[in-house]
């Protein structure tokens, strides 16, 4: 295994994000055996989910151990204040122990669903508190969305966080600027395409194509399919 | 194959980017478009990962603990969240109160009135039952009297009835007017009256001579179903005026009165007329 592998801790012993093993490694394995392993988590979790969906407490108990880190870090960065990323994460967990019998594996994985909630409730939270030139400003800072980690004593669990949240921050690193820029102004600031377009003062085409080339390249360097 | 322009939109629509028509649009070619679902789930995934590019962040420590807690109370541990999320200002407590204050004293005059109103309806009420027994009362009396007027005037209809059958029953009196056979009484008249249902009747005389002390006139009856007159009595007059008013029977059933016959005879009368005839019937 590599070196990543053996810094991860006891939390994430069962199959977590294949996408930043898989894919991110600097050395990577086999990509057959790689995308098999990431499959194999993404059913781990939707086992997770059905397992919720009959109240095992216990199997929400690890999905939030494997979960809560990156929606957390989504909802502060949308939302930059961790009050209310806390507030949104308790909000998406209760959702998924409600909704988690209702979950459809042929719709996505059960993270790209809880991302997704997450990303959604932040964004709308934005944009009803108007908040949204105050997150702009801050976000304009670190226009590919990546600041400094914590400068805290690391734990094994920062350093997995960091390995990777600096793998994925590889693969957007590689796409231009330009689409790293549209891309991390479509995740994280809620706007709209014309507002995108207005923020880059770019034509709304111009935005629209390096969108769509950012998340295809990301689509080929981190992988396909992980159901 | 998919062409640039649907590899756009699906771009955009896992972002949530696409509004209005052309998302709706998009997702109905998507709901029969096997890769476009295809390319959307990939690029679904795909934009998940961006969650990774955010900085790294820990959630607090106790907000695993406190989930697993909340997880059998979910739905009120979310209506406690949403009950302090819309905590209200002070004034609106005190706008509250004294909305409340105002309520209250609406309410207790609303309670004071509707006591007196209630009181008048009960009074209204004595009187419209006092009233309502004295019209019973009257309505019994008048029924009373109309049931006694009715009866009145149903023994007057019986009586006029009556009356009316004793008319309908003069229809049947034989009356005749009997004149003098004999020269001496030219004057004389009588009437006579019989009423066949009663078996009786009147004799009314005027003018007829005075009897001797060992004489008396006697009235007879012709009946066609007898062989001789029946006897119908024995009267006498008033010497000064000759007249008599006497009501008489026959000795036999009488079917039909052919004629009246008053005959002069001996005291007491006899069975068979020997006298003189002094008044027959015309």
């Amino acid at each position: 295994m590599s070196a990543l592998v053996t810094v991860w801790p006891a939390y994430l012993a069962e199959p977590a994000w294949g996408f930043v093993r898989v894919r991110m490694k600097p050395n990577p394995p086999e990509p057959s055996a790689e995308a098999a392993a990431a499959t194999e988590r993404a059913h781990f979790d939707a086992e997770l989910l059905r397992r919720m969906g009959r109240s095992d407490r216990e199997a929400f108990a690890q999905l939030y151990d494997r979960f809560s880190r990156p929606l957390f870090a989504t909802a502060l960065r949308v939302l930059g204040n961790a009050t209310e990323a806390e507030d949104i994460v308790q909000d998406v967990f209760l959702a998924l122990w409600e909704k988690a019998a209702a979950f459809d594996t042929t719709r996505g994985s059960a993270f790209a669903w809880a991302v997704t909630l997450t990303r959604n409730r932040a964004i709308d939270r934005v944009r009803m508190r108007k908040r949204r030139l105050e997150i702009l400003a801050t976000a304009t800072t670190e226009d590919a969305g990546v600041q400094p980690a914590d400068s805290g004593p690391d734990s094994a669990d920062d350093l997995v966080a960091k390995e990777q949240a600096g793998a994925i921050r590889s693969a957007v690193a590689a796409l231009p600027a330009e689409q790293q820029r549209a891309v991390e102004l479509a995740f994280f600031s809620g706007l709209t395409q014309q507002e995108i377009a207005e923020k880059l003062r770019e034509p709304l085409g111009t935005v629209k194509a390096r969108i769509r080339r950012g998340l295809l390249r990301l689509r080929d360097t981190l992988g396909g399919r992980h159901d | 194959m998919i062409d640039e322009l649907h590899e756009e939109l699906a771009s955009l629509y896992v972002l949530g980017l696409l509004e209005g028509d052309e998302l709706a649009r998009f997702e109905q070619r998507l709901a029969h478009d096997a890769a476009l679902q295809r390319l959307v789930h990939d690029l679904r995934e795909t934009t998940s990962q961006l969650a990774f590019t955010a900085p790294a962040a820990e959630p607090p420590p106790d907000l695993r603990a406190r989930l697993l807690d909340r997880l059998d109370t979910a739905a009120t541990w979310r209506a406690q969240r949403n009950l302090i999320a819309f905590r209200t200002p002070l004034w609106v407590a005190w706008a509250a109160a004294a909305c409340l204050a105002i309520m209250c004293a609406w309410v207790g005059q609303l309670y004071v009135g509707s006591r007196f109103e209630a009181a008048t309806l009960r009074d209204q009420q004595a009187v419209a039952d006092f009233q309502l027994r004295s019209a019973r009362n009257q309505l019994e009396a008048e029924r009373i009297i109309a049931n006694h007027q009715l009866s009145s005037m149903t023994e007057q209809l019986a009586s006029l009835d009556r009356q009316l059958k004793a008319e309908g029953d003069l229809a049947k009196f034989k009356i005749s007017t009997l004149v003098s056979l004999a020269g001496n009484t030219p004057q004389a008249l009588a009437v006579a009256v019989w009423n066949p249902a009663k078996q009786e009747g009147v004799l009314t005389v005027e003018k007829l001579p005075a009897l001797a002390a060992d004489k008396d006139y006697q009235l007879w009856l012709v009946d066609p179903q007898y062989p001789i007159p029946v006897d119908g009595g024995v009267f006498t007059v008033d010497p000064a005026t000759g007249e008599a008013h006497i009501t008489f029977k026959a000795n036999k059933p009488i079917k039909t009165v052919a004629k009246f016959a008053v005959s002069l005879e001996r005291k007491g009368g006899v069975p068979k007329a020997e006298g003189p005839m002094v008044l027959l019937s015309q």
